[in-house]
């Protein structure tokens, strides 16, 4: 449930999956590519070699014509096996969750060992896995062998979460993924929080704050 | 509980009173000038607020959580600021990863305990099954233990039958020729009832109906007949003695006298080519259930017998017994098959048998040594495969 404090309203997002799917990289390029009226630096916690011990947190936000400050928090979880404890608690809380999966068919068995965490590290922080906004991203598209992206429709079929294809490394499909992400968001709390009823916001204001 | 890790940071979390003290005093000494550190809400938390004060903000995420104001110029007091919000932001991450460590640490407790009480659960579950496995393995072991009892019944069953084959084979024996030799002297009588008629030519008659012969071989049936008659009543004796196993007196006995009675009913058993060659010594008294250790001595002996039998060659039972320290030994040797060491080392294992099927119950030995502890003694054996085997037993007197 998203942080409603006075005039600010607070989202959590959280890139999860896999280690060295790419979820850093995501963040990177996302505070490369998006211009929204607040941008805070990305802050990185602690690295050893190219991986995340703790998380990134990205922090940006714009303001509604009513005056509401929102602001997203996203972070990302260390992906390594072994972390499972500070992932738990980063992804505590949160209010929506892009899955970065590595699309190299050699990775098929961390993706899903990572997916089932995902889901069963929901139901051990108290979130409902079915109604959590979700983009599942697969990344690292311009690496091979990989599936091709009708296979991995096809493979995905009947799931409700958006899939998205992605080369976070050159900033291909970053956008487009967070895009759906935060059209999700909006879609489930907009009335909940009168995002458009009372502070002005559709869901094309809401995505346009974070990506005019 | 602990903070959450991913609270929006205030001036107080990310500056507390003592650093401010310290931050701000100095940052005060290097503008030289009067400063102010004010809240995200404008109130003053430190120093004093001149009133043509400009005034900087200090921002860590997105909004200002306080601002810096002093009488100076702009870009010095920003500099003052700049070098403020690294103080706050060392200090933001410092916060995020120890309350996060914190949540994590907390995170994996649960997931112990789970793990824990997912391991109890199971703990018990294994109790159970040992418990029931326990109980299993009691109910088994009584089973066999009737089985055993009942195969071991059976094995009495079948050596009292061998036995009773044995001496209604040699009762026949002296039975046919008692018959017999009382059909003839029937006969005999026949002609002593004629030679009544003819007693006017006395003489003659006695030539004529042969009675010298009569006399003489008259004579030799009784005789015969008499110790035909005392053979059957000594094998029947034997038996007597013998067949005395439930009988659960304890006395004192001479074990001579048992092997005497076990040998003289195995007599009527004993293959072709195989002989019992029996050397008694003078032995003390020995306390014990006769009819058990006759039980033992047959097993042996037959064991012996049938060594000898298997290996297709003519041989010898030896018997021997002698007094020794605190008690007698009796020795049972045979020149049969022997047992190779594999077969010696199992000899005395119940339900081993080298036999066929339906052949020997491989109980022999088994019983035979229970009884010999029983009577606080012992048993060896010590065999050379292809050779033969002698069984030595010592019971205590």
């Amino acid at each position: 449930m998203p942080e409603l404090d006075g005039a600010r309203l607070t989202f959590k997002l959280v890139y999860y999956g896999p280690a060295k799917s790419g979820k850093t990289t995501n963040l990177m390029r996302l505070h490369d590519l998006v211009a929204p009226q607040l941008k805070g630096e990305l802050m990185t916690l602690d690295t050893q070699g190219d991986r995340t011990l703790f998380f990134d947190l990205l922090p940006m936000g714009f303001v509604a014509p009513s005056g509401l400050l929102i602001k997203f928090r996203v972070f990302t979880v260390p992906g390594q096996v072994a972390h499972d404890g500070t992932r738990k608690a980063v992804l505590s809380r949160a209010d929506g969750v892009v899955f970065v999966a590595d699309s190299q068919i050699t990775e098929e068995t961390n993706n899903a060992e990572s997916f089932r965490n995902l889901s069963d590290n929901c139901a051990r922080v108290g979130l409902d896995f079915d109604r959590l906004p979700l983009v599942v991203q697969f990344n690292k598209r311009d690496l091979s062998p990989i599936l091709a992206e009708d296979e991995v429709r096809q493979r995905w079929t009947g799931v409700s979460w958006p899939l998205t294809f992605a080369t976070a490394l050159s900033g291909t499909g970053v956008a487009e993924t967070v895009t759906l992400l935060l059209r999700a968001l909006f879609r489930k709390f907009d009335q909940e929080l009168e995002l458009s009823s009372h502070h002005g916001i559709d869901e094309a204001a809401f995505v346009a704050g974070i990506l005019p | 509980m602990n903070e959450v890790f991913d609270r929006s940071p205030s001036l107080d979390d990310l500056l507390p009173g003592p650093e401010r003290e310290s931050a701000c005093g100095h940052l005060a000494t290097l503008i030289d000038a009067d400063m102010a550190l004010l809240d995200a809400a404008g109130g003053v938390v430190w120093g004093a607020l001149e009133p043509n004060a400009v005034r900087v903000p200090l921002v860590v995420e997105l909004e200002p959580i306080g601002h810096l104001a002093a009488a100076v110029a702009v870009a010095k007091l920003q500099a003052a600021a700049a070098i403020l919000r690294e103080i706050l932001l060392t200090r933001y991450r410092f916060l995020m990863t120890s309350r996060l460590h914190v949540e994590s640490i907390a995170a994996d407790y649960a997931d112990l305990l789970e793990q824990h009480a997912a391991l109890q659960a199971s703990e018990a579950r294994y109790k159970d099954l040992s418990a029931e496995l326990e109980q299993r393995v009691a109910t088994q072991v009584k089973l066999l233990d009737e089985r055993q009892r009942q195969l071991y019944q059976a094995e009495n069953l079948a050596s009292l039958g061998r036995l009773a084959a044995g001496v209604a084979h040699e009762i026949n024996n002296p039975i046919g020729y008692v018959r017999s030799n009382l059909a003839s002297f029937a006969n005999y009588l026949q002609r002593f009832a004629a030679l009544k008629a003819r007693l006017t030519d006395t003489a003659a008659a006695w030539q004529e109906l042969d009675i010298d012969f009569l006399l003489r071989d008259g004579t030799e049936l009784v005789a015969e007949s008499i110790a035909g008659i005392d053979r059957v009543a000594r094998i029947v004796g034997d038996l007597k003695g013998f067949s005395n196993v439930d009988r659960a007196e304890e006395e004192v006995v001479d074990l001579n006298d048992n092997l005497k009675q076990v040998v003289s009913v195995l007599q009527g058993q004993l293959p072709t080519g195989v002989s019992i060659d029996a050397e008694y010594g003078e032995l003390p008294g020995v306390l014990c259930l006769p009819g058990h250790l006759n039980q033992v001595f047959v097993n042996v002996v037959r064991n012996a017998m049938q060594a000898i039998a298997d290996s297709n060659r003519p041989g010898t039972v030896s018997i021997r017994t002698r007094p020794v320290d605190a008690g007698v030994e009796v020795s049972v040797s045979d020149t049969g098959v022997g047992m190779t060491p594999d077969q010696r080392e199992r000899a005395f294992d119940p339900f081993y048998t080298t036999r066929d099927v339906g052949q020997g119950t491989g109980l022999g030995l088994t019983v035979a040594r229970d009884i010999a502890h029983a009577h606080g003694g012992r048993i060896d054996i010590d065999s050379r495969f292809g050779f033969g085997t002698t069984v030595t037993m010592f019971l205590p007197t």
